[in-house]
C-alpha cells in the first residue's frame, strides 16, 4: 500500500476503516479528554441503571404508602418519597428509562432521515440537491416546538408519536451537515482516482464517503441527544408530553416544582439527574468533536 | 439589499401559508370535536353548537372561511372562553409576553455578550474558563429547573423578590426575566466568544493593533461588529426559543401572558384558540427569522453578493 499523505483523513481501501491512524487516533484523543471520559462513564452508568431498573428498583413503581406520605431522604428511602409515599429513587429510575429512550430513539429517527436525505442530496447533486435543500430550508423556518405541542394536543399524548415528532424536527441540521460533508468529499482527487479505477458508485460511497461523513455525524448525534431530552422534558413539564402514571424527568420536575417549598428534595433530585445527563452528553459531544474533527474544535 | 429583502419576504409567504394550512388540517383531523367532553352533551345541543360554529360544513368551506376571516384579523370565537374571540385573547396576552421576552432578551444579550468578550479577549485563562463553565451550566439547566431554583433561593429563602405575578408587586418582573434570559445568555456567550476569537485572529485586527490603536478601540470598534455576527444570526432562533420558554416561565410564575393561554388552551383542547395562537406564534417566528437574516446580511456586505450569485 502506498504511503498516505498526511492530513488525508480517509484512505482508500477497506483497511481504511480499521486502519490505526484515524479511529485509533481519535480514540486516544478522546481518552485523554478527562471531562469527556467522565461524561461517558456517567452516561454508561445511567443507561445500565435504566436498563436494569425493573430488577434493581428498591420499590414497586406504583406502590403508594399514603400513611407514610412525603419523607425526606432516609436509609429506607434514599431519595425520600413523594406526597403519595412513593419512593423517589424508584420513580427517577423509571423516569430515566422514558427520558433516555426518547433521547436515543428520537435521535435515531433524526439520524436516519437526516443522513439519508443529506447523503442523497449531496451525492446526486444538481436539481435534486437544490430541491431537497430548499425543502430543508422551508422546514427550518417552521416553528417546530409549537407544532409538536399542536400534535400532542390533537393526537393525544402518545409516546411513540413523541419519538417521531421530535425525530422529525431534529433531522434538518443533520441533513445539512451530511450534505456539506458529502459535497466536500465528492470533489476530492482521490474520488476521481477511484472513478478512474472503475470502482462502482456504491463502492465509492462505502469506502470513501461514509467513513468521511461518519465523524461529524457521530459528533452531531451526541449533541442532538441532550436537545431531544430537553425537548421531551420541556413538553412533559408543561403536562403535554409523557402522561402519568408513566414518568419522565420532566414529569418528576413538574411534580417537584409544585411542592418545592415543603419538600425540596422532590425537585432537587430529578433536576440534578436531568442536569447530570445533559452535562455528560454535552461534554462527551464536545470531546468527540475535538477528537474526530480537529479542525472544527475550539481555536 | 432591497432586492434581497423583497426576495426573503416573498419566500416567507408560502411558508406562512403552509403553516396555516397544516395547522388547520391538524386541528380538524383531531379525533373528537371541540365539544366532546367527559360529560356527554345532548345530541340536540351538539348539533346546535356545530351549526353555530359552522362545524357541519364541508372542510373546504370551513378552510376558505377561516382564511377569509384570518385576512381580516378575525381568528374566530374561543370554544372554551364563551363570549371572547381568539383575537381578543391574543391581544390581551401579547403585551405581557412581549415585555417578558424583551427583558429576557436584554438579560441574554447583556450577560452573554459581556461574558463572551471577557472570555475571547483572554482565551485559555481563568477569565475564559470561568464564564464558559458557567455558560455550560446555563445550557444544562433548563428554564424549568433554573426558575424553581431561583424562586426557592431568592423568593422563598431570602425573601428578596416576589415569586409570582407580573406587575402586581414591585420587582416581580425580575425573576421571570432573569430565568428566561439567563438560559439564552449561555448560548450568546458561547457564540460571541467563538465569533470574537475568529475575528481577533484576522489580519485587519493585527493592522489596527500595529497602528497603535488602544485595545478597547480594537475590540469595540473593529472586532465587535464582525464578532457579533453569529449572535445576530442566532437572534431569530433565540426569539423563537424565548417564545417557547415563555410557555414555561408564564406557567411557573403565573403570568397572564400568551404562553400561559396557549398551554391552557392545549390542555382544554380549545381548538380555535390553539389554532389561532399557533398561527400567531408562527408568524412571529417567521418575522423574527426574516429580520435576523436581513440583519446578518446588513452586517456582512460580502453575503449580499453571495446571495445575489445564488439567486
Amino acid at each position: 500500500m502506498p504511503e498516505q499523505p498526511a492530513g488525508v483523513a480517509a484512505m482508500p481501501g477497506r483497511e481504511a476503516m480499521h486502519s490505526p491512524s484515524l479511529w485509533r487516533d481519535a480514540g486516544l484523543r478522546l481518552a485523554r479528554n478527562r471531562l469527556a471520559m467522565i461524561g461517558l462513564i456517567v452516561l454508561a452508568f445511567m443507561v445500565v441503571l435504566a436498563l436494569l431498573t425493573p430488577w434493581i428498583a428498591p420499590y414497586s413503581y406504583e406502590a403508594q404508602d399514603l400513611e407514610l406520605g412525603p419523607v425526606a431522604p432516609a436509609p429506607a428511602h434514599w431519595l425520600g418519597t413523594d406526597i403519595f409515599g412513593r419512593d423517589l429513587l424508584t420513580r427517577i429510575l423509571y423516569g430515566s428509562r422514558v427520558s433516555l429512550a426518547v433521547g436515543f430513539l428520537a435521535t435515531a429517527v433524526a439520524l436516519t432521515i437526516g443522513v439519508l436525505w443529506g447523503a442523497c442530496a449531496g451525492y446526486i447533486g444538481g436539481g435534486a440537491d437544490a430541491v431537497m435543500m430548499r425543502i430543508v430550508d422551508i422546514l427550518y423556518a417552521l416553528p417546530f416546538t409549537i407544532f409538536i405541542i399542536l400534535l400532542m394536543v390533537v393526537f393525544g399524548q402518545n409516546i411513540l408519536l413523541l419519538f417521531f415528532a421530535i425525530g422529525a424536527v431534529e433531522w434538518l441540521t443533520m441533513a445539512r451537515i451530511v450534505r456539506g460533508q458529502v459535497l466536500s468529499v465528492r470533489h476530492q482527487e482521490y474520488i476521481e482516482a477511484a472513478v478512474t479505477m472503475g470502482l462502482s458508485r456504491w463502492q465509492i460511497i462505502r469506502r470513501h464517503v461514509i467513513p468521511n461523513v461518519l465523524g461529524p455525524v457521530i459528533v452531531y448525534t451526541t449533541l442532538t441527544i441532550p436537545n431531544v431530552i430537553l425537548l421531551e422534558s420541556f413538553l412533559s413539564f408543561l403536562g403535554l408530553g409523557v402522561q402519568p402514571p408513566a414518568s419522565s424527568w420532566g414529569v418528576l420536575i413538574a411534580y417537584g416544582v409544585e411542592t418545592m417549598e415543603e419538600y425540596p428534595w422532590l425537585l432537587f433530585f430529578p433536576a440534578a439527574t436531568l442536569s447530570l445527563a445533559l452535562f455528560s452528553l454535552n461534554f462527551l459531544g464536545d470531546g468527540l468533536r475535538d477528537a474526530l474533527d480537529p479542525r472544527a474544535s475550539k481555536d | 439589499m432591497f432586492e434581497f429583502v423583497l426576495k426573503r419576504v416573498l419566500q416567507a409567504i408560502p411558508v406562512l401559508w403552509i403553516v396555516i394550512t397544516v395547522a388547520f388540517l391538524f386541528v380538524h383531523a383531531a379525533p373528537g370535536g371541540p365539544f366532546s367532553q367527559e360529560r356527554a352533551v345532548p345530541p340536540e345541543v351538539l348539533k346546535a353548537l356545530n351549526e353555530r360554529y359552522k362545524l357541519d360544513q364541508p372542510l373546504l368551506i370551513q378552510y376558505s372561511d377561516y382564511l377569509r376571516n384570518l385576512a381580516r384579523g378575525d381568528l374566530g370565537p374561543s370554544f372554551k372562553y364563551p363570549g371572547r374571540t381568539v383575537s381578543e385573547i391574543i391581544l390581551a396576552g401579547m403585551p405581557v409576553t412581549f415585555e417578558l421576552g424583551f427583558y429576557a432578551l436584554l438579560v441574554a444579550l447583556a450577560v452573554g455578550i459581556g461574558a463572551g468578550i471577557l472570555a475571547a479577549t483572554r482565551p485559555n485563562t481563568m477569565r475564559d474558563y470561568l464564564p464558559m463553565s458557567l455558560a455550560m451550566v446555563g445550557i444544562c439547566l433548563p428554564t424549568y429547573v433554573l426558575g424553581p431554583l431561583l424562586v426557592l433561593f431568592f423568593g422563598i429563602r431570602l425573601e428578596w423578590l416576589p415569586v409570582s405575578g407580573w406587575g402586581y408587586l414591585p420587582g416581580d418582573k425580575i425573576l421571570p426575566s432573569m430565568t428566561l434570559g439567563l438560559a439564552y445568555a449561555a448560548y450568546v456567550a458561547r457564540l460571541c466568544r467563538g465569533g470574537m476569537l475568529e475575528i481577533l485572529s484576522q489580519d485587519f485586527i493585527r493592522t489596527a493593533r500595529a497602528k497603535g490603536l488602544p485595545e478597547t478601540t480594537v475590540i469595540y470598534k473593529h472586532a465587535l461588529r464582525g464578532g457579533l455576527q453569529p449572535v445576530v444570526s442566532f437572534l431569530g432562533p433565540a426569539l423563537a426559543g424565548l417564545l417557547g420558554g415563555s410557555f414555561v416561565i408564564e406557567t411557573l410564575f403565573q403570568i397572564p401572558g400568551l404562553g400561559r393561554y396557549y398551554v391552557q388552551a392545549a390542555f382544554n383542547r380549545d381548538y380555535t384558540l390553539v389554532l389561532g395562537t399557533t398561527i400567531f406564534f408562527s408568524t412571529l417566528i417567521l418575522v423574527f427569522n426574516l429580520l435576523a437574516d436581513i440583519a446578518t446580511v446588513w452586517l456582512n456586505p460580502r453575503l449580499r453578493q453571495e446571495d445575489g450569485a445564488r439567486a
